[in-house]
């Protein structure tokens, strides 16, 4: 099974032949849990191995054939994109961007709503934070295959390893677990629930129990949030107004739907159809996110002796019509960068994901300079003597000048950092200038800054404006006896 | 334990070899302690009773020593001197038998509780052992599952405590019982029940065979908290104690061989049919494990099973899965299917016998027809009666002839009155007492139309005062659950059970301030009150109000009303209650959510249409609706075809044209 998942018969026409899956990215989050990095650089645009976001889940998708994206985004991250030359520079497919406000407070599921009348064929939703190696067939196969309704992709959870600029010690990421309920295949979602939501403990119900009698629970995994979505699903949305967010309400509501009366009666025929949509307007609703299995595949799975289940006689699927699957990793790498600790992890495996040389052939580098071999170094970069980079990021148009020691650090672009300054463990926004000789530990340095020289630092954040929910105070610990920087 | 930690380490290995080598125990427990039975279990414990016309507790017995039991602990409460009586001549207690059978009895044991207390205190096991019930029917071969055990046991330093086995079965299967319907969580790769790791597994599709593998502190762990009862208890005790204690209890599962515990009829009828059908092989009806004279009988296809000198009528069928006792004569033109007949008996002509469960000396005449019934010893069915489903005979009753018992009959020669006589004493198993009461019955009549005109025996009805126990229903055949009522119970339809609630808390508000004249400002507060208990908006307020007040009259009426007579006791109604409609109808979105609320119980009651124009021009009169109101939602309000035949209403028609006039009235007043 190779990368590509579109079949042989990839659509050359888009009006000929039918689409099977139209993709659609969801790049209009503001990076909200960290706050820090995304203040100045939308987070599509945040940069991952020298490159955008938004870049790896298109190259996901170019990846497997996709020829088109309905890119779902804000004016500001469209006008960066059109301007951004790499992005120019990479990506082979067709763009379809469409903007939302920025302030409008709209969920994902309000953005796929936004976009009802573009969409025409069932749809594969992506995120824009979402690295990931997954085989995407596997999901996309597991929607084909059961006819479902939903198909998305979860992975194990990662222990980030990296200490996190601006944290003290291991923090608890103060996440709460998700369950979530899979049959004996692995496959089939059965049930999910948030640990917020348990008040009094894991309550399954057992009419669920009855048709599905051995069910795992899984913890610890992580949504990538990338899922196959039945058109009707859109056109439910369009409906149901209520509904903002995809994971948190959209998917919850369907795998629960899987399992409720109205949705598993066997043959419910046109009569029934009309006289709910006669009782009230919510049956109407329900009715529509129903996928009528097509007369063909009806018959096909009356005829055939093949079941998804055993234990009784009923049908396959109990006859329910609506189905939801999960494709859980285990192995390979699924991020999602919505986090620091996230971001820097990803930096650090992404390069990874594509083989181009590690330094730019337009970075000006001395020859008597030290490059790890696992570090990257952006286009246009400048490299002075007897500087040292060792598992680090290093952003287009840096300079770096003589004697400078950069560990383990995230640098983006536009950064000049002075002599004989060493950087380790940190994360430094675009177009700061670092003074000469200062000493950063673990720190995270916003854009623009001016980090005075001489400063020895660690452990502290240095913004433009503090965001509201920083947990580490500014300039909380400045290490001995060094001068406080000066924040401008 | 203590003295193997002082030995030395020679000392430890022999120590072990010695354990090795001790004889496996198990605990026979020959009591339920509950009365499930009854009234079958007042004449014969349960562990006694013909299962295939082999007792209970031979097969269970049967089932420890084909496991490698050596040693055996009976502990019998109930009707202890039946049991001791039943075992001494059984095989078990020969002195070649393998396994040796030590008897225990006491009239104090009230719980299993009290037998693992007993157990520990006169110190009986050594060793790990296997716990299980008189009533339990099994060939699994647990020696796996011990093995299991040990090594959990020796591996981490007597954290499992017990390891219960399981057997697959998916929901819904018949020897599932359904009142014993588990539901597990366990860690799938240790096999533990647990909850708490990152991952486990809940299974619905297991069956609790009632077997367990204790280590020795079960025993003490039973005497430390003499408030368990039950192997529930202790379970769950554990399972709640876990991180404190560290105890730890196991599953084993198992996907073949068979294990069920008769807990009640219908176990007990789906075991003897699948025992009749070979599933528990090698206990088979002719193998004769009990190994007692006479007992042999023939298998021949569609697995019919005879005894020695059966005799069988001409024209007579035995169709499938029978099993027939010794010296039992059938007559001519009979039809037997999944029926098991005991020992002993006669069977008339033209009988016809479909999943009949008959006990040994039963006679039945001719013409009569049995389904899915017990008939216990000594039982005699008169001409021409017919047993439908789910009736037990009990010993020693006569019935008929020419009867019809209905569904679910228990007959029964004790009253039912006298079992709450001896309530109090109800484990105590004294014979004198028994035979006491039996004469007291005497005196009591026998009804003939219960049990016929020759009949002899009294209904049972299942006492429902012991709840104590949390028994969910004494009935001998067991919950009859639904199958599942696969309940929509999602969020909507509780709303909807909510609305209906709150609807009916403002009907019997309304009805409490009619009858007591509680101010209308009260009532209001009620019902405000009650809108916060429901988590109702104000809108659905309204719209219930409205929907309550004009159903009042039928409410109390009944629906036969006539429009006269309905708009005769509505309009006073609404009368009195306008006060609580201002208060909730105020903005002009409340006036026409109160009108289409009109209209809808209208169109619901078409026969009542005229009456509508009546309470609108009342409630008009009354200053609830305003007349903009009632004119916007004339013209606008109508959605589909019904509603617009409303609206083509003469009188309605016509109180519009006199609103539209009056509105012009005053506006050129107003000018």
């Amino acid at each position: 099974m190779g990368t590509s998942i579109l079949l042989v018969n990839k659509p050359v026409d888009v009006l000929q032949k039918k689409m099977e899956l139209q993709a659609v990215l969801m790049a209009a989050g503001g990076g909200s849990r960290m706050m820090d990095l995304t203040y100045n650089t939308r987070k599509p645009l945040l940069p991952v191995g020298n490159k955008p976001l938004i870049w790896y889940p298109i190259n996901l998708l170019e990846r497997v054939g996709f020829e088109e994206v309905i890119v779902i985004t804000t004016k500001e991250v469209q006008k960066m994109i059109s301007t951004d030359p790499k992005m120019k520079l990479d990506v082979k497919m067709k763009l379809d961007i469409v903007c939302i406000q920025e302030d409008a407070h709209m969920g994902t599921a309000d953005a796929l709503r936004h976009i009802q009348q573009k969409i025409k064929t069932d749809i594969l939703v992506v995120s824009c934070d979402l690295i990931t190696d997954a085989a995407l067939h596997e999901v996309v196969d597991l929607f084909r295959a059961h006819n479902a309704t939903l198909s998305m992709l979860m992975s194990k959870a990662h222990e980030f390893t990296e200490t996190v600029p601006g944290q003290k010690g291991k923090k608890k990421t103060g996440e709460q677990r998700d369950f979530v309920g899979v049959d004996g295949t692995g496959k089939r979602l059965l049930f999910m629930a948030n640990e917020a939501d348990l008040d009094k403990g894991l309550v399954i119900r057992k009419s669920n129990m009855r048709k599905h009698p051995r069910m795992h629970i899984k913890t610890g995994l992580v949504d990538a949030h990338l899922y196959c979505l039945k058109k009707s699903v859109v056109d439910f949305l369009a409906d149901n107004r209520s509904v903002s967010s995809i994971r948190g309400e959209l998917v919850p509501y369907i795998v629960r739907k899987q399992f409720s009366k109205s949705m598993t009666s066997p043959n419910v025929n046109d009569e029934a159809d009309q006289k709910l949509k006669k009782k009230d307007g919510n049956a109407n609703v329900e009715i529509k996110i129903l996928s009528r299995d097509e007369a063909l595949l009806q018959l096909t799975r009356e005829r055939s002796c093949w079941n998804d289940h055993r234990g009784d006689m009923s049908e396959a699927y109990h006859g329910g019509r609506l189905r939801c699957y999960v494709h859980i990793m285990d192995e390979g790498m699924c991020y999602r960068v919505n986090m620091l600790a996230a971001y820097i992890e990803a930096n650090r495996l992404a390069p990874k994901l594509f083989d181009e040389p590690a330094v730019h052939p337009s970075a000006a580098i001395s020859v008597r300079c030290l490059i790890g071999a696992d570090s990257i170094i952006g286009a246009s970069c400048q490299i002075s003597d007897k500087a040292s980079i060792k598992r680090s990021m290093i952003g287009a148009s840096t300079t770096v000048r003589e004697k400078v020691k950069v560990t383990n650090s995230i640098i983006m672009h536009g950064v000049t950092i002075e002599e004989g300054c060493n950087i380790q463990g940190s994360v430094i926004c675009s177009n700061t200038v670092i003074g000469r000789g200062a000493d950063i530990k673990y720190c995270l340095v916003g854009s623009a800054q001016r980090i005075e020289p001489e400063g020895e630092h660690t452990t502290a954040y240095y913004c433009l404006t503090l965001p509201s929910h920083t947990q580490v105070p500014l300039t909380s610990t400045l290490s001995g006896n060094s001068r406080v920087a000066k924040i401008q | 334990m203590s003295s193997r930690g002082g030995k030395q380490k020679k000392g430890n290995v022999t120590s072990e070899q010695e354990e090795e080598e001790q004889p496996l125990q198990a605990v026979l427990v020959a009591d339920s302690f509950n009365r499930r039975f009854f009234p079958i279990s007042k004449d014969q414990p349960r562990a006694l009773l013909p299962l295939g016309n082999v007792a209970m507790i031979d097969y269970t017995l049967e089932f420890l020593t084909s496991t490698g039991v050596q040693e055996t602990f009976v502990f019998c409460c109930w009707m202890s001197n039946k049991i001791k009586d039943h075992l001494l001549k059984s095989k078990w207690c020969r002195p070649t038998s393998p396994n040796v059978v030590h008897i225990i009895t006491s009239d104090l044991y009230r719980s299993l509780g009290d037998v693992l207390r007993d157990v520990d205190a006169k110190n009986l096991v050594r060793n790990d052992f296997i716990l299980v019930y008189g009533d339990v029917v099994s060939n699994i071969d647990v020696s796996q599952a011990l093995q299991e055990h040990r090594h959990r046991r020796k591996v981490d330093k007597n954290i499992s405590v017990m390891t219960m086995v399981f057997k697959e079965s998916s929901p819904g299967h018949k020897s599932r019982c359904e009142e014993d319907d588990v539901i597990v969580a366990m860690d799938s790769k240790s096999k533990r029940f647990s909850m708490g790791t990152d991952e486990f597994e809940i299974r619905h599709d297991l069956l609790d065979c009632h077997i367990s593998i204790c280590s020795p502190q079960v025993a003490e762990l039973f005497t430390d908290n003499f408030d368990y009862q039950t192997r529930n208890d202790f379970v769950r005790g554990i399972l709640v104690n876990e991180e404190i204690l560290g105890n730890q209890i196991h599953l084993y599962v198992t996907q073949d061989g068979y294990g069920a515990r008769v807990s009640n009829l219908q176990m007990y009828d789906s075991v003897s049919s699948d025992m009749v059908r070979r599933w528990v092989y090698p206990l088979t009806p002719e193998a004769n494990f009990t190994d007692q004279q006479g007992q042999g009988c023939t298998h021949s296809r569609h697995n019919v099973y005879r005894g020695a000198e059966v005799s069988l009528g001409h024209g007579s069928q035995m169709e499938e899965n029978v099993l027939i006792g010794r010296d039992t004569s059938i007559g001519a033109n009979c039809h037997i299917s999944n029926s098991v007949i005991g020992n002993n008996c006669t069977i008339g002509d033209n009988v016809v016998l479909d999943r009949a469960h008959m006990w040994n000396n039963v006679h039945i005449s001719s013409n009569v027809e049995i389904h899915q019934s017990v008939v216990c010893d000594g039982a005699v069915v008169k001409e021409a009666v017919r047993l439908n489903k789910q009736c037990v005979l009990a010993y020693n009753v006569v019935i008929g002839p020419n009867l019809s018992l209905p569904e679910g009959t228990v007959v029964s020669m004790h009253h039912p009155e006298e079992e709450e006589e001896d309530d109090d004493d109800e484990f105590l198993s004294d014979d004198q007492e028994v035979g006491h009461s039996k004469d007291k019955t005497r005196q009591k009549a026998f009804n003939p139309a219960e049990v016929g005109p020759e009949g002899k025996g009294y209904i049972w009805k299942a006492s429902m005062n012991d709840t104590e126990d949390e028994e969910l229903a004494q009935c001998l055949w067991g919950l009859v659950l639904n199958p599942d009522p696969e309940s929509d119970s999602e969020s909507e339809a509780s709303e909807e059970s909510q609305d209906r609630t709150f609807q009916l808390e403002v009907l019997g508000t309304l009805q409490r301030g009619l009858e007591e004249n509680i101010v209308c400002d009260n009532l209001v507060l009620e019902i405000n009150s009650l809108k916060y208990a429901y988590n109702i908006t104000l809108k659905e307020v309204m719209q219930i109000l409205t929907r309550v007040v004009l159903e009042y009259p039928f409410q109390q009426q009944g629906t036969q009303l006539t429009t006269l007579q309905y708009t005769g006791s509505l309009l006073p109604l609404l009368k009195t209650w306008s006060p609580v409609f201002k208060n909730y109808i105020k903005r002009a979105q409340d006036h026409l959510d109160c009108l289409s609320a009109v209209e809808e119980l209208f169109l619901e009651q078409d026969t009542h249409q005229t009456a509508m124009v009546k309470v609108l021009m009342k409630m008009y009169q009354l200053e609830i609706l305003e007349e903009e109101a009632i004119l916007k939602w004339f013209s606008t309000g109508a959605t589909n075809d019904k509603s617009r035949q409303l609206r083509k209403n003469q009188g309605l028609q016509k109180f519009i044209q006199w609103l539209k006039e009056a509105e012009d009235e005053s506006s050129e007043e107003g000018e």
